[in-house]
């Protein structure tokens, strides 16, 4: 599903913030990435998006060497990506709903196609009761899972998500996560940056260590050490 | 992929709305910078269309009777030619002479209708060896009141003052035109970066989830193309103005008068209306593709 090969990525400045990184992961997989802040975990999650080009390397995505893509071609691409965000960036003056079918309203999706989709992914957040709020009533956490039934209501393959849990407390941590590993257990690959020890511990899932840029451990079931 | 027109009518409105002064200064710069440009044409065009008949040299005009025997034509004839003043003339027939009214006519058929070919006078247009306006004045007063010769009009100083005038007011016309449609791109460019900047987290969202660069593109792009036909709108307005008001005002329903003609064809009108409308698409087209080239994509 997701392969680098020889990937290095230099930002202005001769900053190199990921040096040679090679891996794979597959259709379905569930994989934290790890490391202290700077080490490159945002830049990483950015390049699978396109929204950054490495110097060197290739980058394989859903099968598709995302380097030889045009850029006309990119959009069509990053549909079958979710993106989640640390901050969720809700459109504030939309309500709940309409902040989800926006993600579908602009990718030129059909009028009855939405009005069935929104419902049922709020549905799976467990957003039902509130979707005519707005950002602003509902606390951090049901923000953060408005924020995933818009990345996920389009069904992608992949989820990226850098730092999801980063601005919730504890308890509302493991709410947002059980609902990642249910939509992860729907096939759908999940690629989440994290510096939460708590999170990566107990689910005991792949990790991927950065440090400077560098991958430092690609373990199974791992702990965040 | 097609866009939804609601979508972009929406987002275009809520644009146009969020930036109402802004929009409405750019409406105005653009109509009336278009309304000065084509107003340039229009006088343009009736300048041209008053001095058609002197051009290419003509000084003076002598104008037969239509009754005029065949024996006082020869007599004109024979002394324009004789004449070692006169450098060239032509001769307009009563059927050149009746195309040309219906020419100069073409917006007033009612008058038209009730000239015939045998009512119009024939004439000598005339192009003396010196332009001088003494030396022709002197000139033309030597074949008024011969037999045969309705009347002789000279182009004197008045119609080349008018050439003149035309041109220099067509120059200042049209450089202001064209400063003020320079404001308006910018303005145009500044109303739509405004808008991208007001909304940089649905720029971020549209691109994340995976909208096309049209998509996010066409509303701001619709904006600057709305602002620029409301001013072309407003611009046949004033334009209108000039036509009926200003220009109408001189044109005389008289073929041999001095400013016979000063006005303009319809077809000229509707040429004018056009080029307005062309040049404000051009321009918002411009200005909102820089726009979102240089503040979308990047
Ligand atoms: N757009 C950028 N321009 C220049 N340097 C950047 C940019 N983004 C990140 N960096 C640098 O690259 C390194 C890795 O950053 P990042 O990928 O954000 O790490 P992390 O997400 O693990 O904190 C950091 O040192 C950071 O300062
Ligand atoms: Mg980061």
């Amino acid at each position: 599903m997701i392969k680098l090969e020889n990937v290095t990525k230099v930002y202005k400045g001769d900053h190199v913030a990921l040096r040679d990184a090679t891996l794979g992961i597959d259709k379905g997989e569930f994989v934290f990435l790890v490391g202290a802040s700077g080490s490159g975990k945002s830049t990483f999650i950015r390049l699978l998006n396109c929204e950054e080009v490495p110097e060197h390397g290739t980058i394989h995505v859903a099968g598709k060497d995302i380097g030889m893509l045009g850029r006309w071609k990119v959009p069509y691409l990053r549909r079958n990506i979710g993106y989640i965000f640390q901050d969720f960036k809700l459109l504030p003056n939309k309500t709940v709903a309409e902040n989800v079918a926006f993600a579908l309203e602009v990718i030129g999706k059909p009028r009855h196609v939405i009005k069935k989709q929104v419902p049922a992914i709020l549905e799976l957040v467990g957003l039902s009761e509130k979707m005519s709020n707005l950002p602003s009533e509902l606390s951090g956490g049901e923000q953060q899972r408005v924020s995933i039934a818009r990345a996920f209501v389009n069904r992608p393959l992949i989820l990226l998500a850098d730092e999801p849990t980063g601005n919730l407390d504890p308890q509302t941590s493991i709410g947002i996560m059980r609902l990642l590993d249910r939509i992860n257990r729907t096939g759908t690959t999940v690629v989440m940056a994290t510096h939460d020890r708590g999170i990566v511990d107990t689910m005991r899932r792949r990790v991927i260590e950065l440090d400077r840029g560098v991958i430092v451990r690609d373990q199974a079931r791992g702990v965040y050490e | 992929m097609a866009i939804s027109p609601v979508y972009a009518l929406r987002e275009t409105g809520q644009n146009l709305w969020r930036n109402f002064m802004l929009s409405m200064a750019t409406v105005i710069t653009i109509g009336v910078s278009l309304w000065l440009f084509g107003g340039f044409f229009l006088f343009n065009y009736a300048v041209d269309n008053a001095t058609q008949r002197w051009e290419g040299g003509i000084e003076f005009v002598v104008w037969m009777n239509p009754e005029a025997t065949s024996e006082q034509n020869a007599n004109i004839l024979d002394a324009i030619m004789t004449s070692p003043e006169i450098q060239d003339y032509t001769f307009v027939d009563q059927d050149a002479a009746y195309e040309e009214f219906k020419d100069i006519f073409s917006d007033t058929p009612e008058l038209v209708e009730v000239v015939t070919p045998e009512v119009m006078p024939p004439s000598y247009r005339v192009v003396p060896v010196d332009p001088d306006a003494d030396v022709v004045a002197e000139l033309a007063s030597q074949f008024e009141g011969r037999p045969g010769v309705k009347t002789v009009v000279s182009a004197n100083d008045t119609i080349r003052d008018i050439q003149d005038l035309a041109d220099e007011v067509g120059t200042v016309f049209l450089a202001g035109s064209l400063v003020l449609l320079a404001a308006a791109t910018l303005l145009i460019l500044t109303n739509i970066v405004s808008a991208i900047r007001n909304r940089g987290r649905e720029i971020e969202i549209m691109k994340v989830v995976g909208a096309t660069n049209w998509f996010i593109r066409i509303p701001f792009m619709l904006e600057g193309i709305m602002q620029a036909m409301l001013g072309a709108v407003l611009a046949w307005g004033g334009l209108y103005v000039i036509d009926q008001r200003v220009i109408g005002r001189f044109s005389q329903p008289d073929s041999l008068e001095l400013m016979a003609g000063f006005q303009v064809e319809s077809d000229e009108l509707i040429f004018t209306g056009g080029l307005v409308l062309g040049i404000a698409l051009a321009v918002s087209v411009i200005g909102s593709s820089i726009a979102v080239t240089r503040y979308l994509d990047a």
